[in-house]
């Protein structure tokens, strides 16, 4: 059994490599074949254009006949991906899943994700909310991490800003996908607005998880920015 | 069923009306089995020779063989009305949950669809798609053999483990074709790590889905796996009848049926506690999942209270903040009364519950103390001891209910010590094994009523005070009274002289305590066939 799984993933890893049109990577992370990583281009026209994603791709025993466990490395902000874990909520990955899909086409399947959401069947309830209710600020937090996460260009409300600090983007608490007053508190015992910022990005600072991190740990973090 | 005869006045579905007849003799067959079980029953009375009781319900218990019939008849009786084989009518009933009449409807209606939700039939290609072909699509099976065996003549790579070299190829109605060591492993898979029977075709959104020959076919010299299957079948067979239901015991593949308890509302008149007949401890609820015998309460009553019981940990709160310690001795002090003038039980000393400081310093002015005039602190005191009450209450049943449990819970130690007693017995005194059995079968019968004891306690918790409570409650009493003095016997040192007085003490108590747990249960369960119980609470959310 695993020898055919073995050589399957084989093949498809190669059968990836010779295919350079549709590029989509899959690489090694140890030495085993069955726990891989695979990447691809945020797809054009959308707040992703222009970064780069990578997924972390473990092949189970069953597999074929069991779906690949995917999540996502890059941070991204989408609907059904959530924004702490990288988690996905793709049916294809769980019970749409058939043994004639591969690494690639599922890979291309999450590309294509990134292009159309599915607010209704979120992963990521805050994110969710936010693409309903605000689409064009959605897309401004999207296309923020995309630069700040998966190396995407620097959003162009603030051109040519990519080395520059992001004091310079016009509310980059709202881009940043936080709240004004949360920024504003720790801006108040007096460290710098754009630390509190980065630092209450990178906790993720956002929705329930307000609740879960305590202060303490913020200021911790605020201290070794 | 009414409507299928509406169909028959319809030109277009004469061609059901052989099913028709077909069905009309399965309906006699149905009411005949009703007549089957009658005679059974009335068997049984003679057999025993007496009553059913009052507190107890018709059922019977199923082997694993005996559910696999009753599945088996029922696919046969699908199978011979829509004229389909066995292994389409058996996936067309998975498809509609075993729902016979259900499905008969929509199959009437149309047999196309079903099929293909049923994940018999693909879905059609625009291409081929034509309304000719929407009776009797379950037959066109057939069809799918050329597209396998046309394919299989070509090179074929299997889309699944990329191999080449496959020779043995199969592939379901839609013509999907897979080696069939990928078939094997494909079909393991979903029995044993999803525990799932339905095995979808392997092919990309493809629905069909495979009838149990291909499956027993793939897993060939599997027996395990088709054992699993099989039993997955049959589980699934279970779930969907409400008539039956599971032994809960680990590894039991009994089952019960038990029509009479199968509707929510038969539930509010009867406790249908059931056995697999495995085993005398495979008893259980037919009508919740609560395991073992809760009788003589109601399912939805001992939910209620076995709910109650859990939330018991904010109890144990309250009792915190709502004791103090003396500041003299320590002993615990609970707040009883609205009254702020304390005095410690153990050594009198006598102080304020607000201030905490010796009621001596209030003096005659006991109303120095500020917050007792505080309106707002009237109100809470009041609630407070409000609560208290109903905290007492409560406690009072919970304390017995808890300790025939444990009691209950002891008797395997009981049990143990009497096992010993007994091979004393046979040592010390001419008494054979069979002779002895009187203490075995008293502490069964101790056990067994200590259960039923402990569920008065959450019934009476429940039941509105008045004269019909008072009945139960002394039902209650003298059944408790009669188990208290049969442990106790059980538990006394055997001296070899005393044993005849002690073995026909012990039979008259044990007939004795049975007679009162009868009287106890059967006058409960009359009562809610009669609607004498009134509760203090609103019990209808079944
Ligand atoms: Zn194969
Ligand atoms: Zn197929
Ligand atoms: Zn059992
Ligand atoms: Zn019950
Ligand atoms: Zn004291
Ligand atoms: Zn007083
Ligand atoms: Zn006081």
């Amino acid at each position: 059994m695993s020898d055919a799984r073995l050589r399957r993933v084989n093949k498809e890893i190669a059968d990836c490599k010779n295919d350079q049109s549709s590029n989509i990577n899959i690489d090694l992370i140890d030495n085993s074949p069955f726990h891989l990583r695979g990447s691809f281009d945020g797809p054009q026209d959308t707040p992703y254009d222009g970064g780069h994603f990578e997924v972390d791709i473990v092949i189970p025993d069953s597999y074929p006949f069991q779906p690949v466990k995917m999540k996502f490395i890059t941070k991204v902000y989408h609907p059904n991906v959530s924004s702490a874990s990288g988690a996905i909520c793709l049916d294809i990955l769980k019970d749409a899943w058939s043994p004639v899909l591969t690494l690639k086409s599922t890979l291309i399947s999450l590309q294509s994700l990134l292009c159309s959401p599915e607010p209704n069947d979120p992963q990521d309830a805050e994110v969710a909310k936010h693409y309903m209710t605000s689409r064009s600020s959605f897309e401004d937090t999207a296309r923020y991490w995309t630069h700040v996460y998966a190396g995407g260009p620097a959003p162009s409300s603030a051109p040519g800003a990519a080395g520059k600090d992001i004091t310079g983007l016009r509310d980059e608490v709202a881009i940043a996908g936080l709240e004004k007053v949360h920024v504003d508190q720790f801006e108040a015992i007096g460290f710098e607005r754009s630390k509190v910022i980065d630092v209450l990005r990178r906790l993720n600072y956002r929705g329930s998880n307000v609740s879960k991190i305590p202060d303490d740990k913020v200021v911790e973090e605020l201290l070794r920015a | 069923m009414s409507s299928d005869y509406e169909y028959s006045d319809d030109e277009e579905y004469n061609e059901y009306d052989d099913d028709e007849e077909a069905m009309d003799v399965e309906d006699g067959s149905t009411s005949s089995e009703e007549d089957v079980e009658m005679d059974v029953y009335d068997d049984d009375i003679k057999v025993v020779s007496e009553a059913r009781k009052a507190y107890e319900v018709d059922y019977r218990p199923l082997t694993h063989q005996q559910v696999k019939d009753l599945m088996v008849a029922d696919i046969e009786y699908i199978s011979t009305i829509f004229g389909v084989g066995s292994d389409v009518a058996a996936l067309l009933l998975r498809h509609m949950d075993w729902n016979k009449d259900r499905l008969t409807e929509k199959y009437m209606d149309d047999a196309f669809s079903i099929s293909i939700a049923a994940g018999i039939s693909p879905v059609p290609k625009p291409s081929h798609s034509g309304p000719d072909r929407s009776k009797r699509v379950t037959r066109s099976s057939k069809s799918s053999k050329k597209i396998e065996q046309a394919t299989i003549s070509e090179p074929f790579l299997c889309p699944v483990c990329f191999d080449d070299t496959a020779t043995d190829t199969l592939g379901l109605s839609c013509g999907h074709i897979f080696c069939t060591g990928c078939w094997a492993m494909y079909t393991v898979s979903k029995i044993r790590d999803e525990g799932e029977h339905r095995v979808l075709c392997m092919a990309e959104n493809c629905g069909v889905v495979a009838l149990n020959p291909f499956v027993h076919k793939v897993l060939s010299d599997d027996e395990d796996t088709c054992a699993r299957y099989d039993e997955l079948l049959v589980r699934n067979y279970v779930a969907c009848n409400k008539n039956l239901k599971y032994c809960p015991f680990p590894s039991c593949d009994r089952s019960v049926s038990c029509p009479t308890a199968s509707s929510r509302s038969a539930l509010s008149t009867i406790v249908p506690t059931v056995s697999c007949g495995a085993d005398p401890k495979h008893k259980f609820c037919f009508g919740c999942s609560i395991d073992g015998d809760h009788r003589p309460v109601l399912c939805v009553v001992a939910r209620m209270w076995l709910k109650k019981c859990r939330d018991d940990s904010e109890t144990a709160n309250w009792i915190k903040s709502n004791t103090k310690e003396c500041s003299k001795c320590q002993s615990t002090i609970e707040k009883n009364g609205g009254c702020n003038h304390m005095t410690c039980k153990k050594c009198k000393y006598e102080f304020c519950w607000v201030c905490m400081g010796p009621w001596a310093e209030h003096g005659t002015a006991w109303y120095s103390c500020n917050r007792y005039d505080d309106k707002s602190g009237v109100e809470a005191r009041d609630a407070q001891s409000k609560s208290r009450a109903s905290l007492e209450r409560y406690l009072h049943y919970y304390n017995r209910w808890a300790n025939h449990e444990q009691s209950a819970k002891l008797s395997v130690e009981l049990y143990m010590k009497t096992e010993k007693k007994m091979e004393e017995m046979q040592l010390t005194t001419d008494l054979t094994w069979i002779e002895v059995q009187f203490m075995k079968k008293a502490v069964d019968i101790v056990e067994n009523c200590r259960t039923t004891l402990k569920w008065t306690y959450a019934m009476a918790y429940y039941l509105e005070n008045g004269n019909q409570k008072a009945m139960f409650e002394d039902n209650q009493r003298d059944l408790e009274r009669a188990v208290e003095d049969l442990s106790e016997l059980l538990e006394q040192p055997i001296e070899s002289e005393t044993i005849p007085v002690l073995r026909q003490k012990v039979t008259d108590k044990s007939v004795y305590v049975q007679k009162r747990n009868e009287i106890l249960l059967e006058d409960t369960a009359k009562g809610y066939l009669e609607e004498r119980w009134k509760w203090n609470v609103v019990v209808d959310d079944l």
